[in-house]
């Protein structure tokens, strides 16, 4: 009976709400802001000192383990680099498991088991928590620390530093920590290959011996465990982890500069310019500034309705996307406002970059874009909860910055009751626009002039050391002076000459695989052949002989046309300089530019149909270092070595769009003046 | 004794289903007009997600009309009669919301994700959408080059782009799958604004969604505002087109090359599967991540990093309503000739076939398959969509609860089984994909 009646009353409750006429024109009003309920994380501690939290979330049979170290910043100095590897090496291998192993056993119950230099992670279903944690209690206790494993990550660590070093935005990153934080500072140093060699299996050992201490470790149990089991459970695994003293660092605060400075990286090849405009900024999570930083930076450049994007793409059309962020951290945050935009903008948008913030810091935010920057955070805030991770990220943060209890708990509500004053002092207490590190990557010659109007304009390398004073000490240099040096650096007209071809095998390795480039060069009957060959299989190959040229790719041959062939002559010889005047090309010179460190006079090398490259030759050597071209890529000379009284470069760093890592390729056999048939060029 | 009692323990532990899954609750209701609703009420997170599956994919399409479906997808958020073009996505994302879509051959799904107390927002937004959203000639034409360039980004421009649409076209001779959701710009530039209004009154009425709301809400108050949105939005007029289609089984292999902009030969196998909802389903799902499922996965340990022919191999059971396909792609590594590549894959196929696996792999695969499971259960997205999946495809909503439980069923020799009947070698499709320089000339 009481069924029947209910469902009366509900269809005639449901009948009056169909007849009444829907306003549909009127969207419907946000309801009260939904209260946050977050879990709270009970908390215990081992006596050796590991604090515990543990978030019960058992929605689903699953629980992970976070183990977070908290330890200083560290300046790796002549190791820099040290701690990205402690991870990998942690995870390759125990005194009970081969890394096939380890690996194995973690696939094999579906779980996952990671780590860096300052965590380890591991997770699965709840079932399988027995296993999972004497594995992470494995590789906590027990990591061997492969040499073998070291190798590997040093190699793919050196490869992925080469390409980094023509990467604008891997630059760009250099230059600012540079410039803001020094090189002195844990966040301003940079890994070098030097700093990468240096590192040793016994530096890394040192490391998980010094900082991997329960008294500085936090372990964060989020999912399907409550605290009573969670005590069981670490007691077994983690209570007999020994205590010991960590050291511990403090470094000086980096200052904003006076007045604002710039900072550029000449990387000739670009057509965008990286522009980052950066400045220290002491932030930390619970400041008072905090959140309402957050709603500053959501208005300026957070997303793509913020001022930055709605100027700089929308309007003007300068950028693909320009933003902005406030990082937090223990030591030192940073403020940063970015767009990669066309060479030819790169002031106007840097004036729309500094008009923004003035605008932001001189006038304030509206009403309208306060509110609009609060729902969309609270929005992110709320979706960001369905992650168990981040409410074991809320404790942890709650005891490493010492907030109060409810801090996340009342998030929502401190966020809104923000007002368009608060978040205009908030601006101005942090973002001084007149202090500011202008950093630019692109290209120097066309930019550099433009960018002095914002302030005194310092030059960098790419790896962000100040570029050497590159100034033409030798007013009297001309082009052609530069090549007679560099003949007579490599043994003289008569010895070079006397070379008149000449058979060069040379090997590298891409991606695991070797990788072998034959050329055979007759510079006097301008023949030139040239194959390369992976795992023995010729992959490409072009011929050059009689006037013509083809390049065969794939089983694929193309006639070269006359242009083609005229411009693939420049890089067919094998001393090139020799006949350059013969050809009929003209040299200019250039300056002279910073060749990864060394300074080189550039000569601009145009054929008679306009084709260009550049070759740079070292000002104190007179060596040939480099040679670019816009279409082939950049070649590097090194390792020169004296063959038939000619000094000739043994290491070739070939670096191309056409291949995704650079080429290390080395000579492995070199005949010169060798017998030649028209068989061997084809 | 002991013995007996150890046994007996034993027994009982084996007895019990080897997985388990924590159920999901649910409630359901149905209007007068025929929408389907399913909430599902979770407040751990002050979140919530209300999706919209329209039962119409690109098999629904007119094959002179292919991409239809698809176009929808993009129409929908042109605006509606109260919604100004444009504004859709701007609306929900001022709210603090995110959004998105997607189509495929059986379907269009439609969801957003918002705090929790704008979900009286999200059900006036999605009964918009369906009551009268704006398609009109200015939206066709805006739609047409976003698509367009959606076209090239995705399929032109990608190198091995165009594998689903050059594979499906083979692998079916008569059922619509046969062209991908895709479709084709003529049939969109042909078409006429009456088509594309008639589509929408076709496809586009309550009785061919499912609504589903998933997160903290209030069931009592979700239904009021449902019916408040919903209730006067009329029930489509006419049988809903579902093309009764049988593909007749290929008895012989398929085989072609396909030119395109790439470096490095691919080769592509599809071998024809059974319905979605058919029991076959879950061994072939389980068998395509024994090929290729993560790192220590047969085919990826042995021809990626062993024989390093391979620089990717990944198996995929596109499942379909009617029966999809069974695609295997591989990647040679530099200097490997495809033919070698596929002789080592169909090598692989042909143990599984004759061998079966292991019984530690066969445990391996079902921890695998459990942890799967339980994570696509693990946010309200997911559980909305597997909620909307299962009614609309499976006919009921509870389906969610059911997966694992037929997934533990599966055996050994259930996987081998599979592996005999449907990956025949004389009922496939293969194709290389080359670059395009190795092109003969025409």
């Amino acid at each position: 009976m009481k069924k029947i009646a209910i469902s009366f009353v509900l269809s005639f409750l449901i009948a009056v709400v169909s007849f009444a006429q829907l306003d549909r024109s009127q969207f419907p009003k946000s309801g009260p802001a939904p209260e946050i309920k977050i879990g709270e994380a009970e908390t215990f501690t081992l006596d050796n000192g590991l604090k515990v939290f543990v978030v019960k979330n058992d929605k689903l049979p699953r629980v992970s383990f976070t183990l977070v170290l908290e330890r200083d910043p560290l300046l790796e100095g002549d190791k820099a680099g040290l701690t990205g590897f402690v991870g990998e090496m942690m995870t390759a291998g125990t005194t009970n498991r081969t890394k096939d192993q380890l690996d194995e056993e973690v696939d094999f119950i579906g779980a996952s088991l990671s780590a860096s230099s300052t965590s380890i992670f591991a997770s699965s279903l709840k079932k399988h928590q027995a296993k999972v944690l004497e594995l992470m209690a494995d590789v906590l206790y027990n990591p061997v620390f492969p040499q073998e494993e070291l190798d590997k990550l040093r190699k793919q660590s050196l490869t992925g530093l080469a390409s980094s070093k023509d990467d604008p935005g891997a630059i760009s990153a250099r230059l600012t920590s540079a410039m803001m934080y020094g090189k002195d500072h844990p966040y301003g140093e940079i890994e070098t290959e030097e700093t990468i060699n240096n590192i040793t299996v016994a530096d890394i050992k040192n490391y998980y011996e010094t900082f991997f201490k329960p008294n500085i470790a936090y372990l964060a149990i989020v999912g399907d465990m409550d605290k009573a089991e969670a005590e069981k459970v670490v007691k077994e695994y983690f209570a007999s982890w020994e205590p010991g003293d960590v050291p511990t660092f403090t470094y000086e605060t980096p200052k904003r500069p006076e007045t604002s400075v710039v900072g550029l990286v000449d990387r000739s090849s670009s057509v965008q310019t990286n522009i980052n405009i950066v400045q220290p900024v002491e932030l930390k999570i619970g400041d008072e500034d905090y959140i309402s930083s957050r709603l500053v930076n959501q208005i300026l450049g957070g997303g793509s309705s913020s001022r930055l994007f709605m100027n700089l793409r929308e309007d003007k059309g300068y950028t693909y996307g320009a933003y902005s962020s406030i990082s937090s951290d223990k030591l030192i945050g940073q403020f940063s406002a970015n767009a990669a935009v066309r060479t030819e903008v790169t002031d106007s948008a840097v004036v729309q970059f500094i008009y923004e913030l003035d605008r932001l810091v001189k006038s304030g935010v509206t009403e309208e874009e306060l509110e609009k920057a609060k729902s969309n955070l609270a929005g992110s805030f709320g979706r960001s909860l369905e992650s168990p991770s981040t409410i074991a990220n809320f404790a942890l943060n709650t005891e490493r910055y010492n907030l109060p209890k409810d801090y996340y708990a009342t998030y929502l509500q401190k966020m809104n009751s923000y007002t368009v004053e608060d978040i205009n002092k908030t601006a101005v207490d942090l973002i001084q626009p007149d202090k500011m590190y202008i950093t630019a990557v692109g290209n120097g010659s066309e930019i550099k002039d433009k960018l002095a109007q914002f302030g005194e304009v310092k030059m960098f390398t790419n790896m962000g050391d100040p570029a050497k004073e590159i100034q033409m000490t030798d007013a009297s240099m001309t082009a052609e002076k530069v090549i007679e040096n560099y003949i007579s650096a490599i043994g003289g007209e008569d010895a070079a000459s006397a070379i008149k071809s000449a058979k060069v095998s040379m090997a590298a390795e891409i991606m695991g695989n070797s990788l072998v480039i034959d050329m055979v060069f007759d510079d006097q009957n301008l023949r030139y052949g040239q194959k390369t060959s992976v795992m023995g299989n010729v992959m490409q190959s072009t011929t050059m002989m009689d006037g013509k040229g083809s390049i065969s790719a794939q089983g694929q041959t193309i006639e070269m046309s006359d242009e083609q062939y005229e411009e693939g002559k420049m890089s067919a010889l094998f001393l090139p300089e020799l006949y350059y005047e013969d050809l009929g090309y003209t040299l200019t010179l250039d300056g002279v530019k910073d060749v990864e460190g060394t300074p080189a006079y550039k000569v601009i090398i145009v054929n008679p149909s306009g084709a260009k490259m550049a070759n740079y030759y070292s000002v104190e050597s007179g060596l040939k270092i480099k040679n670019e071209n816009e279409k082939a890529g950049d070649t590097f000379y090194k390792d020169y070595q004296e063959k038939n009284g000619v000094l000739i470069p043994m290491g070739w760093m070939i670096k191309s769009p056409a291949i995704p890592v650079p080429l290390d390729a080395k000579i492995t056999s070199l005949e010169l003046n060798p017998d030649l048939t028209e068989a061997d060029f084809k | 004794m002991r013995k007996f009692i150890v046994l007996g323990i034993m027994a009982g532990i084996l007895s019990l289903p080897v997985m388990a899954q924590k159920k999901i609750e649910f409630k359901e209701f149905n209007l007068d007009n025929g929408l389907h609703v399913i909430m599902h009420q979770d407040q751990s997170t002050p979140i919530v997600v209300t999706s919209v599956l329209y039962h119409v994919g690109s098999k629904n399409e007119n094959p002179e009309r292919t991409g239809f479906a698809h176009f929808f997808e993009h129409l929908m958020f042109e605006g509606s009669e109260n919604i100004e073009r444009g504004q859709y996505m701007n609306i929900i994302q001022g709210r603090g919301g995110t959004l998105n879509a997607y189509t495929s051959n059986d379907i269009t799904y439609y969801y957003e994700s918002l705090p929790s107390n704008e979900l009286e927002l999200a059900l006036y937004m999605e009964s918009e959408r369906m009551l009268h959203s704006k398609v009109d000639e200015t939206g066709v034409e805006t739609q047409r080059e976003v698509v367009k360039e959606e076209r090239r980004q995705r399929y032109e421009n990608q190198p091995y782009g165009t594998i689903l649409p050059e594979t499906l076209k083979r692998a079916y001779s008569e059922h619509p799958y046969q062209w991908a959701p895709i479709g084709s710009m003529e049939h969109l530039n042909a078409a006429s604004i009456e088509e594309f209004q008639q589509f929408y009154k076709d496809f586009y009425v309550p009785n061919n969604a499912t609504l589903t709301i998933a997160g903290d809400i209030d069931y009592k108050q979700t239904e009021d505002w449902v019916r408040k949105y919903f209730s006067e939005i009329p029930m489509g007029k006419k049988e809903i087109y579902r093309p009764n289609v049988k593909e007749p089984k290929k008895t012989e292999e398929i085989r072609d090359v396909i030119y395109d902009n790439i470096q490095i030969p691919a080769v592509i196998q599809a071998y024809n599967l059974p319905p979605k909802t058919d029991a076959d389903s879950y061994a072939l799902s389980m068998l395509s991540t024994y090929l290729t499922g993560g790192a220590s996965s047969l085919m990826t340990k042995e021809l990626v990093d062993k024989q390093q022919k391979a620089l990717v191999v990944a198996a995929i059971p596109l499942e379909l309503e009617d029966g999809g396909i069974f695609i295997m792609y591989s990647i040679a590594n530099m200097g490997v000739e495809p033919k070698d590549l596929e002789t080592e894959i169909d090598k692989l196929i042909k143990q599984v076939q004759e061998e079966g696996l292991s019984d530690q792999d066969f445990t391996k695969l079902k921890n695998i398959m459990e942890n799967n499971i339980v994570s696509s259960n693990s946010s309200m997205a997911g559980i909305a969509e597997n909620l909307a999946e299962a009614h609309a495809i499976y006919g009921d909503a509870n389906y969610i609860n059911k997966v694992m439980d037929a997934y533990s069923k599966v055996t050994k020799e259930d996987i081998q089984r599979v592996a005999k009947e449907y990956l025949d070698l004389n009922g496939r499709v293969v194709l290389y994909y080359l670059p395009k320089a190795q092109q003969p000339a025409q």
